[in-house]
C-alpha cells in the first residue's frame, strides 16, 4: 500500500471538524501512545496544504489557531515531529498562529541552569568559579543535538518574545507552587494569558483549539494529599474550555488507572487509581467524542501499531450532531507516516 | 564472512581494550568517545554495556540520548542490577560522568571487569562455534545457528555502520565485561554517589538538586548517565518516597533535566515488582514517564534443571527467564508498534561474561523420544518430506 498523505482520509472528518465549545477525548495506553495524533490534530488545524490535497475541505482557507499544553513532552519533540508532517511550528508561533505552554521543564523543579545567570542565584553554592554561571546558560543549546541545530537557527529571530521566557517558540513555562486549587489557578491564569495573546493577534475571529496534552499527570503527581483531585481537575479543564472554541485532552487509559477503581473487591484502589478514573471517566461523559488507541487484543503485528476506536462522548448533542462510530487499525510506519485502515484492509 | 576479516578485526580488538582512550578527551562532540549515529535516524545513541540489550532498542542499536531505560525485573534475582551495571561500566570506560542515586560507594567498586570490546568477545566465540560446526551434518548447520542468525541481524549495524577501516581508528562503542572481576579504569573516580537525605519533605528533592547542579556545572561536552538502581526499594528508600507526589515529581523533573541537556544524558532505572506490581497504578505512570520499559521475568528456580536441558546444543546457555519489552525509547513516543522486533518472545541469560537477549523457543520435550520419532503427533514434518 503506498503511503497515505500525512492526514489519512479515513480520519480527516474527525480530525477537521471540532464545533464549537467540544471536548474531543484522546485516550491512549502504554504501547499505543497518542502523539502521532496530536500532531495529526495540529496538522489539520494549521496547515494550509491540506486543502490543496483534498479538494473538497469544508473549512477552506479558515484556519484555526492553535494552543498546546504539553505535560510529558518538550518543544523539541513537538517541533521535530511536526516538521516531518511538514508543519512549521516555530513558524507558525512567530505568527501567533501556534503557541506551546511548555508544562515539562519548570513545572516542579525550578529553574536552575536555563535562566541562572540574570536572576536566581543557584543555591548550590559555587562562587568561587564565576566563569561558570556565564558558561551556563550556552548548556541547554548545544544540547539540542547536532541533527535539529538548524531548526534552531531558523527559530532564532523570534527571540523577542518577552523576558518570560528567553527561548524561542515557547510561549509560556508552567510552574506547580503552592498546593489545591490556588496552584491550578495560577496555572490556569498563564495558559489563559497565551490564549488571549493567540486570540489578539491577527484575524480574531478565529477560533482557538486547545490540546491539552496528559493533564492527567498533573493529577497523579499531586493527588489529594496536595489537594488536587478529579473534582478539581475537571473544574480546571472547564475554566480553560470556556476561554476557547474546541478543546481536545488526551489522557491515559491503562487498565490500572482505569479499572483497578471499579473492582469491588476486599483491595481498594489507591488514590491515584481511584482519582485517575473518575477523572477520565468523568471526562468522557463531557466529551463529543472519544478517540480511543490500544494496541491489538491479539498481539502484536508487523503491519499494525494499534486499534483507534472513534466512538461518541456522553457530551454529544443529541440534535444535528452527527458521528460515525468507527473502528479503525493504524500502522506507523519508521519514517513517521501514518497507514489508517479498516480491519481486513490491507 | 571470511576468516580473514575476522582475524583482523579480532587483533584490533585487543589493540583496543589494550589501550585505554585517554587521548579521546580534547575531542569534539560530534565525536565523543561511545556516542554514534543511529542507524536509523540517525539520532546519537551510547552504548547500554550489553549488546543484545543494545540491539533490541528499536533498531536504533544503542539508547538514544536524553531518553529514560526502565528495567522492571520480578521476584528477588538482581538480573536487572547486572544491567545496570554493565550499563554504568561501559559509561566509566567511555569516560563518561556516572551519577549513582541512593547506593553507597560500594556499588561503584562491584562493577564488572573490563575485559575487551564487545565485539572481540564475539569473535571469539564465533570462531569457537565455528570449530565446533565441523561436526554438525551440515543439513542441521543453519538451524543450529538460527538463533545467532537473528542476533547477527541485530547487530549489523555494529559492523556495517562503520567502514572497517575507520573501525580500528575509533573508538569501541560497547565492551564486554566479566562480572567476576572488578573494573580498575582511570576514570572509575569519576563516578558520583548521590545519597538519600532523609528529609520531611520529598527525599528526592535533594537529589534532583544535585543532579541538576552537577550537570549545570560540567562541561557541554561532558557525557553523562544517571543510574537509579531498585527505586523504591524499602531497604534504601523511606516509606514517604513512594508517595505519587514525590516520586512522579521526581521522575517528571528529570525528564524535564534530560529534555534540557537531551544530547547528553541517558538514565537507567530499575524497579522491584514483587514489590510495586505492574497492575498499579503508581507503577504505570512510572512507566509512562519512561521511554523504554522493559520487563523480566526469571524463571523459579527449580525450573532450572528443566531450563537446562532445553539448551539446543552444548555450548549454548539455558535460558534463565523471559524478558518483555513494554515500551522503547522513540519508537513509542511516535507511535510505536511497528519494530521488527516487536511480538517476540524473548529469553535472557546472564553468564559470567554477558547478558545475552534472544529469541525465546520452547525446548524440545525431554525424554521424549517416542514423540520425536514419530513425527505426526508433534506435527512436525515427516522424515518423508525431508527427503530429497
Amino acid at each position: 500500500m503506498p503511503s497515505q498523505p500525512p492526514l489519512p482520509p479515513l480520519l480527516a472528518p474527525y480530525l477537521s471538524s471540532q464545533p464549537e465549545s467540544s471536548l474531543t477525548l484522546i485516550s491512549s495506553i502504554l504501547g499505543a501512545t497518542s502523539n502521532w495524533l496530536v500532531l495529526r490534530l495540529l496538522y489539520s488545524a494549521l496547515s494550509t496544504s491540506t486543502n490543496q490535497t483534498f479538494g473538497l475541505d469544508e473549512h477552506d482557507g479558515s484556519k484555526k489557531k492553535v494552543v498546546l499544553v504539553s505535560f510529558l513532552r518538550g518543544w523539541e519533540f513537538w517541533k521535530v515531529e511536526a516538521k516531518r508532517l511538514g508543519l512549521d511550528l516555530a513558524r507558525l508561533a512567530d505568527k501567533k498562529q501556534f503557541a506551546f505552554v511548555d508544562g515539562l521543564s519548570e513545572l516542579f523543579s525550578a529553574p536552575q541552569s536555563a535562566n541562572a545567570a540574570p536572576t536566581t542565584s543557584s543555591p548550590t553554592g559555587i562562587p568561587p568559579r564565576t566563569s561558570l554561571p556565564l558558561r551556563g546558560p550556552p548548556g541547554p543549546v548545544p544540547g539540542r543535538g547536532p541533527a535539529i541545530a538548524p531548526a534552531i537557527s531558523a527559530s532564532t529571530s523570534s527571540v523577542a518574545r518577552g523576558p518570560a521566557t528567553s527561548e524561542p517558540g515557547i510561549a509560556k513555562k508552567l510552574h506547580f507552587s503552592g498546593r489545591g486549587t490556588a496552584a491550578l489557578d495560577i496555572m490556569e491564569k498563564d495558559i489563559i494569558a497565551v490564549i488571549e495573546q493567540v486570540k489578539a493577534s491577527g484575524d480574531s475571529s478565529e477560533e482557538v483549539l486547545l490540546i491539552i496534552d496528559q493533564p492527567d499527570f498533573l493529577l497523579a503527581a499531586t493527588g489529594t494529599s496536595m489537594g488536587i483531585g478529579a473534582t478539581e481537575m475537571s473544574e480546571w479543564v472547564t475554566g480553560l474550555q470556556l476561554n476557547v472554541g474546541a478543546t481536545v485532552l488526551t489522557l491515559a487509559a491503562d487498565s490500572p488507572l482505569i479499572h483497578n477503581a471499579s473492582v469491588s473487591g476486599n483491595q481498594g484502589a489507591t488514590p491515584v487509581e481511584g482519582e485517575h478514573a473518575s477523572f477520565a471517566i468523568g471526562l468522557a461523559h463531557r466529551a463529543r467524542s472519544v478517540m480511543q488507541l490500544r494496541t491489538l487484543e491479539t498481539g502484536a503485528a508487523r503491519d499494525v501499531s494499534g486499534v483507534l476506536r472513534i466512538s461518541r462522548g456522553g457530551g454529544i448533542s443529541s440534535g444535528a450532531d452527527t458521528l460515525d462510530e468507527k473502528e479503525l487499525l493504524y500502522y506507523i510506519q519508521r519514517d513517521g507516516g501514518v497507514k489508517v485502515f479498516g480491519r481486513g484492509e490491507s | 564472512m571470511s576468516f580473514r576479516k575476522r582475524n583482523i578485526g579480532l587483533s584490533a580488538g585487543v589493540d583496543r581494550a589494550a589501550v585505554p582512550n585517554v587521548s579521546a578527551q580534547p575531542a569534539p562532540i560530534e565525536s565523543t568517545p561511545g556516542i554514534r549515529p543511529s542507524p536509523d535516524d540517525g539520532r546519537p545513541t551510547t552504548s547500554t554495556g550489553t549488546p543484545s540489550l543494545d540491539g533490541l532498542l528499536a533498531g536504533h542499536a544503542g539508547l538514544p540520548m536524553g531518553k529514560i531505560l526502565l528495567i522492571e525485573e520480578n521476584g528477588t534475582t538482581d538480573f536487572a542490577g547486572a544491567l545496570l551495571r554493565y550499563y554504568a561500566a561501559e559509561g566509566v570506560v567511555q569516560e563518561q560522568k556516572i551519577h549513582v542515586v541512593g547506593v553507597p560507594e560500594q556499588w561503584g567498586r562491584s562493577l564488572p571487569g573490563l575485559i575487551g570490546t564487545a565485539e572481540s568477545l564475539e569473535e571469539k566465540r564465533s570462531d569457537k562455534r565455528k570449530d565446533e560446526r565441523m561436526k554438525i551434518a551440515w543439513r542441521y548447520e543453519r538451524l543450529g545457528e538460527f538463533g545467532a542468525g537473528i542476533a547477527g541481524a541485530r547487530d549489523a549495524p555494529t559492523s556495517t555502520g562503520i567502514p572497517d577501516a575507520a573501525a580500528k581508528q575509533q573508538n569501541a562503542f560497547c565492551h564486554a565485561f566479566d562480572l567476576t572481576k572488578r573494573l580498575a579504569h582511570p576514570s572509575i573516580t569519576n563516578m558520583s554517589f548521590i545519597p538519600l537525605v532523609p528529609s520531611r519533605d520529598s527525599p528526592f528533592t535533594s537529589i534532583l538538586k544535585q543532579l541538576q547542579s552537577s550537570i549545570a556545572s560540567a562541561g557541554p561536552s561532558t557525557i553523562h548517565r544517571i543510574v537509579i538502581p531498585s527505586l523504591l526499594n524499602p531497604t534504601m528508600y523511606p516509606p514517604s518516597a513512594c508517595q505519587p507526589q514525590h516520586v512522579l515529581q521526581f521522575l517528571h523533573s528529570l525528564k524535564a533535566l534530560m529534555n534540557a541537556h537531551a544530547a547528553r544524558i541517558t538514565a537507567m532505572i530499575t524497579v522491584p515488582l514483587s514489590l510495586f506490581p505492574r497492575s498499579s497504578g503508581l507503577i504505570r505512570w512510572i512507566e509512562l514517564l519512561s521511554d523504554g520499559v522493559i520487563e523480566l521475568c526469571p524463571f523459579p528456580h527449580s525450573a532450572d534443571a528443566l531450563a537446562t536441558s532445553g539448551a539446543a546444543t552444548t555450548q549454548e546457555e539455558p535460558p534463565q527467564g523471559m524478558l518483555k519489552t513494554h515500551r522503547l525509547p522513540v519508537l513509542h513516543e511516535r507511535g510505536g508498534g511497528s519494530d521488527q522486533n516487536i511480538g517476540q518472545d524473548w529469553a535472557f541469560n546472564l553468564s559470567r561474561r554477558r547478558f545475552e537477549i534472544k529469541p525465546f523457543s520452547l525446548p524440545p520435550a525431554e525424554g521424549d523420544k517416542e514423540a520425536q520419532d514419530a513425527p505426526a503427533s508433534s506435527g512436525m514434518p515427516k522424515k518423508a518430506d525431508l527427503e530429497f
